[in-house]
């Protein structure tokens, strides 16, 4: 069949939709089709998903003109979503057109949630299109025979490649295709993303840097104009607004009249534990939402979560609180309106977030932004300019993750073991490993055959053994066995499962929560009010609490999100505007907050670089405010802490926010003496920042991650806590055990290179200091905390930095003692 | 540090050491060896020099002070026979002092493995008026010393600064030993009013100032 034959069939399937195919719809099926590789930009609810399922199917038709007669059984498509939320939706929507062309070709999912017997079904017979995670995807190639699996497959699709690309994730994707490039030789990959900065750079990482695939590959571009609206949230009297919180419930009033107004509301907040809170309060207040509200997060059962999605498609609900689960995926037609609590920290987030409403052809998309306190209604009118001028910020990709790549060559070992010169080969030609060495190399393999660089007597180390063909294998069932339980946990802390006692999962929750608590405390999760009754294997067994009790809301980790630069270049030209007469509607509303900050100290222009101290009972204060976003300004403090302790023998613990730091201690710090020495600084500015003691406290914090991915921290597996409880440790003793003894170790110098790269953002914090070289800084002596200070003084979660000896500190420290 | 329980003399060691003047006793508690190897052996690259710090470590204070006997306090061995045994071998025939073990729950080893290289192995130990155990005990009329919980205090201080440090655990007829071990973790412990705390800052054992809460 010829491609106008192929086409005919493809627009006439549109047409009995009653569609009509857009230009990048066709675009995406003629290059498919022509065997190219690509990358679609396309965002959801476009129709991305028939972009590239249908040339899928119309390339097998091509192939195998008798297909209605004889079908060759086999592996033909993978599609890779990041949330395995999604499979349901991504099946349905393939099998709604192999349904209506009478296509005999199967489809199946495969992902943490496929039981057992479905996947040992599958191994014997693969579907012809999977849909599958990441992780899963590891775990294929972590089976016997996997090669033979995916020998014929002709096509890969990596769905909301935006969302792996910066991520570990998407490093272990980088390294599956490196292998299934050898192995399945026909292979199409194509990847689907969202509008990110760096979208050609996206295109190279998913292909491999001047690789075959990379030369032979297509950048499709989604031309879809869509009007977003964004209206701030203002109460009529400011003074009641609060200068801090988190969570935005004075307004509460206000979101319930958007909500009566609307047929859908999604109510987004940044993190779980505001969106349990948020969802209890409008219960309580507006008891009249019962039976049409539900909450969606990340750690709620897939059933519930499911059983929302399908609610809001079909209009039974009014409100849905949720987080980011519901960023990704599908179409929910009926959403009107979409409430933003709390700073979304970057813009790309915010207009996907907009995007899930108004989804009818040439509805605006309308999003009301709901900020917690004061301050950050700046951040509500700079990002009205960004949405107006499509400011979208870059995803940067992960570099020489050797952690990734220690777990990836022990799931080749795991399953028919590798030979190191072919994949050392492979490797190299991946974005991520591309500067890889020999050196690197050999360290990475005696690492995971030796355990060290040398070979010592007494030593019993397994883990990866050589055999006499000189392939690289894990004999051990044992070992095996927890390699595979390792894939997935690439991220997270140790979660628990929570339980009814008379049975029905609830969800997940982590465990340090749950260490705080004794039984017979009672917690809300999931909206219900729970009472802790045990906890057993891993479990958490809970029962109902009585509505009375008084009860903590779970909470959960989660990494605070930081402004992205371009979001911090917006902020701050739109605050050096509250000095002006030309105020946005957000800034005239916190007009009395201004006036207060002026009191006591100065609101700084664009040529002003403002610091504050004052003394409370906590100690002295000194704030700085360079207005660049959290992860800058955690640099910064480190620096600028680590070259005052040069000065004099101090103490310090650090706070920040996305708008300033605070240096805290318990003697002044001497400000004349920061000025006069010109502690602002870019010289030495690597070397200051590595002698600081903190970002050795931010590496051992990364090493965590790295320590689970690489499998040095064994996180048990459900069921068989006591077996393996003698090879549970903390990453913190792990750290420090590297530190002291193999400072050499690779997976240690990525903790420190992963946090100048991604926590400290040295590149940033250079432009940062040479911005404040140019300013002119005014010290404020204030009587007590401004306005602008609040937020960041009364932060508890804090980083120390100290040149005083442990003996100095541990004199004036005291430990409390119960009576 | 020097303090006086029952009109005798014992020194707080910076290691985690209590030394017994009086009747020349080092008295060692939790020194989990063998689990830097149990971890190998099961795939785990945890650097193997941290094998030798503990051996290095127990040397260094039992050359301090020239103890007559060494009471370990449970917890010797962290886990079955591996190769660290053999080093453990070694150790102990250059070892001058007389060895006692006082067996704790991680100590699965059988006694005979002990008893062939000259450790006697024990449930408890009475001398005069102290028990020593590896599980914290309460008898009458008995002073205990023990092991096994690895305690460890949390200090605070001005500028909401705060420091988690090991520590020695002073109850009123008790004292509970930090881990002797690299490579064990602690336990954060909160005092009573009739309790004594004293960290380990370094190369120093200090006296914790209280603050009533």
């Amino acid at each position: 069949m010829n491609r106008e034959e192929l086409f005919t069939i493809a627009n006439n399937w549109f047409k009995s939709q009653g569609w009509k195919p857009f230009p990048f719809q066709t675009q995406t099926w003629t290059a498919f089709l022509q065997g190219k590789n690509g990358l679609l930009n396309a965002p959801t609810g476009s129709g991305k998903t028939y972009a590239l399922w249908l040339p899928i199917i119309l390339n097998y038709i091509k192939e195998n003109p008798n297909y209605k007669t004889k079908h060759n059984t086999g592996l033909k498509a993978i599609w890779i979503t990041p949330l395995r939320s999604l499979s349901v939706e991504i099946k349905q929507a393939a099998e709604r057109v192999l349904n209506d062309l009478d296509i005999p070709m199967t489809v199946g999912i495969r992902t943490g949630d496929t039981s057992s017997a479905e996947r040992a079904k599958q191994k014997g017979k693969m579907p012809d299109l999977l849909i599958t995670t990441p992780e899963s995807l590891q775990l294929l190639l972590a089976s016997k025979g996997y090669a033979n699996t995916f020998k014929n497959c002709s096509s890969i699709v990596i769905d909301e490649w935006h969302e792996l690309l910066g991520t570990k994730r998407g490093v272990q994707i980088e390294l599956a295709l490196s292998r299934l490039k050898t192995i399945a030789k026909n292979l199409r990959i194509w990847g689907i993303s969202a509008t990110i900065g760096n979208l050609q750079q996206a295109q190279e990482v998913l292909l491999g840097v001047d690789s075959e695939a990379f030369n032979n590959s297509v950048l499709i571009k989604a031309v879809i104009h869509k009007k977003i609206k964004v209206v701030s949230i203002i109460p009529e009297k400011m003074d009641t607004y609060p200068w801090r919180g988190h969570m935005g419930l004075h307004l509460i009033d206000e979101a319930a009249k958007i909500i009566k107004s609307s047929k859908t509301t999604l109510i987004f907040t940044n993190v779980r534990s505001a969106c349990e809170i948020w969802y209890q309060r409008l219960l309580e207040k507006y008891p009249e939402f019962a039976g049409e509200m539900a909450m969606h997060h990340g750690s709620i059962d897939r059933e519930t979560r499911l059983w929302v999605e399908n609610a809001i498609r079909n209009e039974e609900l009014k409100v849905v609180v949720c987080t980011s689960s519901l960023d990704l995926g599908v179409d929910f037609a009926p959403v009107e309106s979409i409430i933003q609590v709390g700073g979304p920290k970057g813009v790309a987030r915010f207009m996907q977030r907009a995007g899930r409403s108004g989804h009818q052809p040439g509805k605006e998309s309308v999003i009301y932004f709901l900020a917690t306190h004061a301050i950050e209604l700046i951040e509500a009118s700079a990002l009205k300019k960004a949405v107006e001028n499509s400011v979208i910020e870059d995803r940067v990709p992960y570099l020489n993750s050797w952690d990734v790549l220690v777990q990836y060559l022990n799931t080749l070992a795991v399953s028919d073991g590798f030979y190191p010169n072919e994949i050392y080969k492979e490797i190299q030609g991946t974005f991520s490993y591309q500067t890889i060495t020999s050196e690197n190399w050999n360290w990475i393999l005696n690492f995971i055959t030796q355990g060290s660089q040398s070979l010592h007597a007494y030593d019993e180390f397994k883990k990866v053994e050589i055999d006499e063909n000189g392939c690289y294998k894990i004999n051990s069932r044992m070992i095996a066995m927890h390699h595979r339980m390792q894939i997935g946990t690439i991220v997270g802390d140790a979660v628990m499962n929570v339980k009814f006692l008379s049975g029905g999962y609830i969800g997940t929750i982590e465990e340090w929560f749950i260490s705080k608590l004794k039984p017979g405390d009672t917690f809300i999760f999931a909206g219900k009010k729970l009472e802790l009754f045990k906890i057993r294997n891993m479990q958490v067994l809970v029962k109902k609490a009585s509505p009375k009790k008084e009860s903590k809301i779970a909470s959960w980790m989660g990494g605070r999100l930081a402004l992205s630069s371009q979001m911090s270049e917006l902020l701050r030209k739109e605050l050096y505007r509250a000095n002006t007469d030309n105020l946005s509607p957000e800034l005239k509303a916190l007009h009395p907050l201004f006036q207060r900050q002026r009191k006591e100290s100065i609101v700084p222009s664009s040529d002003e670089f403002l610091i504050e101290t004052f003394k409370t009972r906590e100690g002295y204060h000194a704030i700085f405010y360079p207005f660049e976003g959290r992860f800058v300004h955690e640099a910064l403090a480190s620096l600028l802490a680590f070259r005052i302790s040069l000065l004099q023998s101090i103490t310090f613990s650090l706070a920040y926010n996305d708008y300033g730091f605070e240096l805290l201690s318990d003697q002044e710090i001497d400000i004349e003496a920061v000025l006069d020495n010109n502690l602002f600084s870019t010289e030495y500015v690597h070397h200051d920042l590595q002698k600081s003691l903190n970002s050795t406290e931010m590496a051992r914090r990364k090493f965590r991650d790295i320590a689970v991915i690489s499998g040095l921290v064994f996180t048990g597996f459900p069921g068989k806590m006591v077996k393996t409880k003698h090879l549970q440790s903390g990453s913190q003793l792990l750290f420090e055990v590297f530190r002291d003894f193999e400072p050499d170790n690779l997976l240690l110098h990525q903790a420190y290179r992963e946090t100048f790269e991604h926590q400290l953002e040295e590149g940033r914090l250079i432009l940062a200091l040479e911005r404040i070289a140019n300013q002119s800084i005014i010290w404020k002596q204030c009587v007590k905390p401004t306005p602008f200070s609040f937020p960041i003084i009364t932060d508890r979660l804090r980083e120390k930095l100290s040149s005083e000896t442990l003996a100095e500190r541990i004199q004036k420290m005291t430990a409390s003692y119960l009576k | 540090m020097k303090i006086q329980i029952l009109n005798e003399t014992f020194t707080l060691h910076p290691s985690g050491a209590v030394f017994w003047e009086d009747q020349n006793i080092l008295i060692i508690s939790d020194v989990h060896l063998g689990k830097v190897s149990h971890f190998r052996k099961h795939g785990i690259a945890i650097p193997q020099n941290a094998v030798a710090e503990n051996f290095k470590r127990l040397t260094d204070v039992i050359e301090h002070f020239c103890p007559e006997k060494v009471i370990f306090l449970g917890d010797l061995f962290h886990s079955a026979k591996n190769t660290e045994w053999n080093l453990f071998e070694n150790w102990v025939t250059k070892c001058k002092s007389q060895l006692i073990l006082v067996a704790g729950n991680h100590d699965i080893i059988d006694e005979k493995h002990y008893h062939q290289i000259g450790i006697s192995v024990l449930q408890v130990i009475e001398i005069g008026n102290f028990l020593f155990t590896h599980h914290p005990t309460e008898k009458e009329n008995l002073f205990n010393f023990s092991g096994h919980i690895h305690p460890g205090i949390t200090l605070r201080g001005l500028g909401m600064q705060s420091l988690k440090l090991r520590c020695f655990f002073h109850k009123s007829n008790q004292m509970i030993l930090p881990a002797f071990g690299e490579f064990t973790g602690k336990f954060i412990l909160r005092p009573e009013t009739d309790h004594i705390v004293y960290a380990i800052a370094g190369n120093e054992v200090v006296l914790i100032n209280r603050k009533e809460t």
